[in-house]
């Protein structure tokens, strides 16, 4: 039995407070200023009573909509992308050779852990070489360069804690390869799947650096709010910046949901 | 008559470590047959072997008279049960004994028909809508079982799979497993280290050590007259005395030890004299007298005294034999009682209850 100490407890508490805090304070802020503006009454500083103003505006906006729309076509394609390849490499990992699937490893892992801005300029550079014009379709090559390791990792894991005798017991029951992957292996990953997808729209729908080399003239939510933002700042970035990680928020608790019944089964 | 399944010479290695080393098995139909070794044996190589999981590197897996090495898992006519028992956790119990029935593409209301039937079989009949992770253990394998046997396999292949069990239920199953391959007629392939299982259920117990047969026989047989020392010490309890052969009579044999020349009985071709042998004799065959005015046998003095419940475990220490400890396995009633240790004991035993076995070169 672990000794208590009260003292040694509150400390803890204490700083994991402040650490939340210093962590949730500027988006707090961020929240709490779309909703009540500061504005300049006679020389002081003061806020204006509640409103949902910047929120008007920025459905009213067509830009931000278009670039929403861009970002959500480019999360979910880029993403689904990702499911099919991550689940080949996983497969390939614990099938292959020790060697072999460690290599193949480190080169789905390397665009993930890079700089961004090496992995951008490479892509860019690549797509120069091979005369591949910049678009929706080069950002959803670099996002699932990108998001590949997320969803393998996730995928990685559950394969290897089901082990090898599920497989056995599905063929020595007179399954074929085929039959064992889609009633046996692929219904025991989806927690895995599903959850790792969201990762990956998550991480996709966030994504400045890469997509700012690869983007061409199509623009994504992020660039959108960084070009606002590079012009002059407007209430509606506030609203944006909160719907953002609301959103982001909730894939988020839909993740550990994932999680969670994935430890059950 | 053609055995059903025969391996034939069937070597394997994991690298430079080899498993298997010329092994030589024969399943008849309808059989119980128990592969019995200890951990590292390579008994669970040879189930894997039969079932497909594992290639050979040499000899040959026949079936029927055909040759099986180059036929998948998938296409193998045996069903297996393993020591996890591998149930599919996301369908309930009916989807997982059914699972057979359902990839070879039958009707679904033959599958829910035959389902009903072979959970009947193990005694599940009504929680079939389950899901295995909300069941014991014992129910567990029954499902484990219910899904082996429900294509009709013609060979069932069964890895330990009592081990995980507690020990009421183990003897439970014990029964179970035994009067199910009775009824299924379906022969039974069972790998165990646990020597006392494979007696109470086999037909048939073939001993494996270090990859290679030891000897294979009827339960009794194996127990009453062990062939190797590896046998002898595996299946039950012995004691082990060295010696030389001086001579030998017809089956019975006189051997040079330690305590001087003593008389045993040989199964079979008896090794040549002057050659080094073992006497093996059974705890609960040794004679011990307290009586101090006994003059049999050897002297010995009572070194501890184990109570076991029914039975009583008592190692002896004899100068006769330097280093030896004696176990003698005796009923726990009177004639026990007043022993302790420090006692001073004559034992002895009838020369037909020493074995003799050639020692291991």
């Amino acid at each position: 039995m672990k000794q208590k100490a009260p003292c040694l407890d509150a400390l803890l508490g204490l700083v994991a407070g402040l650490g939340l805090i210093a962590l949730y304070a500027p988006l707090l802020a961020t929240g709490a200023l779309s909703f009540f503006q500061i504005v300049r009454v006679r020389g002081t500083l003061g806020f204006a009573p509640f409103s949902l103003d910047p929120y008007v505006a920025l459905l009213a906006n067509g830009e931000i909509l278009a670039a929403l729309s861009t970002s959500l076509v480019v999360a979910t394609v880029s993403s689904l992308l990702a499911l099919v390849l991550a689940l080949m490499f996983a497969f390939y990992f614990v099938s292959a050779r020790r060697g072999l699937g460690i290599a193949m490893q480190i080169m789905v892992f390397l665009p993930f852990l890079l700089p961004p801005i090496i992995t951008g300029l490479s892509l860019l550079i690549a797509f120069r070489e091979i005369d591949l014009g910049r678009g929706l379709v080069t950002i959803i090559i670099a996002h699932v360069v990108f998001i590949v390791p997320v969803v393998y990792r996730t995928v990685l894991v559950r394969l290897q804690l089901l082990g090898s005798s599920l497989t056995e017991a599905s063929l020595d029951l007179g399954a074929s390869r085929v039959q064992t992957l889609r009633y046996v292996i692929l219904p025991q990953l989806r927690p895995a799947l599903i959850s790792g997808v969201l990762l990956a729209f998550a991480i996709s729908f966030d994504e400045t650096l890469i997509t700012l080399f690869v983007a061409g003239s199509q623009t994504t939510l992020p660039i959108r709010l960084w070009a606002m933002m590079r012009v002059g700042f407007v209430p509606e970035i506030n609203a944006l910046a909160t719907l953002i990680f609301l959103c982001t928020a909730a894939i988020t608790f839909a993740i550990g949901l994932m999680q969670r019944a994935g430890e059950r089964v | 008559m053609q055995p059903l399944l025969h391996l034939d010479n069937v070597s394997k290695r994991y690298g430079a470590v080899r498993v298997l080393d010329g092994i030589d098995i024969t399943v008849a139909d309808n059989e119980f047959l128990t592969i019995l070794g200890p951990s590292g044996s390579g008994k669970t190589t040879i189930l894997r072997i039969i079932g497909g999981f594992e290639g050979i590197d040499g000899g040959r897996l026949m079936f029927e008279g055909r040759d099986l090495s180059a036929v998948p898992i998938n296409r193998r006519p045996f069903n297996t049960v393993f020591q996890d028992y591998a149930l599919f956790h996301h369908m309930t119990v009916a989807e997982n004994v059914g699972y057979g029935l359902k990839v070879r593409g039958r009707p679904k209301a033959e599958i829910a028909e035959r389902v009903a039937e072979v959970l009947d079989t193990v005694g599940l009949g009504t929680l079939g809508g389950r899901y295995p992770a909300l069941m014991s253990g014992g129910q567990r394998q029954r499902v484990a079982l219910a899904r082996a046997i429900i294509c009709e396999p013609r060979l069932i292949l069964l890895d330990e799979p009592l081990s995980a069990l507690d020990v009421e239920l183990r003897a439970q199953m014990q029964r179970f497993l035994k009067s199910l391959q009775r009824r299924l007629g379906i022969a039974f392939v069972f790998i165990t280290h646990d020597q006392e299982e494979a007696i109470a259920l086999s037909d048939r117990i073939i001993v494996v050590n270090r990859g290679r047969i030891e000897q294979e026989g009827a339960p009794e047989e194996l127990y009453r007259r062990p062939r190797t020392p590896f046998t002898a010490s595996f299946l039950g309890d012995n004691n082990l005395i060295p010696g030389r052969l001086a001579a030998v009579d017809g089956r019975l044999c006189t051997v040079d030890t330690a305590a001087g020349r003593l008389d045993a009985t040989v199964d079979g071709p008896a090794p040549a004299p002057g050659s080094a042998v073992l006497l093996a004799v059974r705890p609960e065959h040794v004679r011990l007298d307290a009586d101090p005015a006994a003059r049999d046998g050897l002297p010995a003095d009572v070194a501890d005294v184990r109570f076991l419940g029914a039975n009583v475990m008592i190692e002896l220490l004899t100068p006769a034999l330097p280093g030896a400890v004696i176990k003698v396995r005796r009923l726990a009633d009177g004639a026990v009682a007043g022993l302790r240790p420090g006692a001073s004991v004559r034992l002895g035993w009838a020369a037909d209850d020493a074995a003799l076995l050639q020692a291991a070169p």
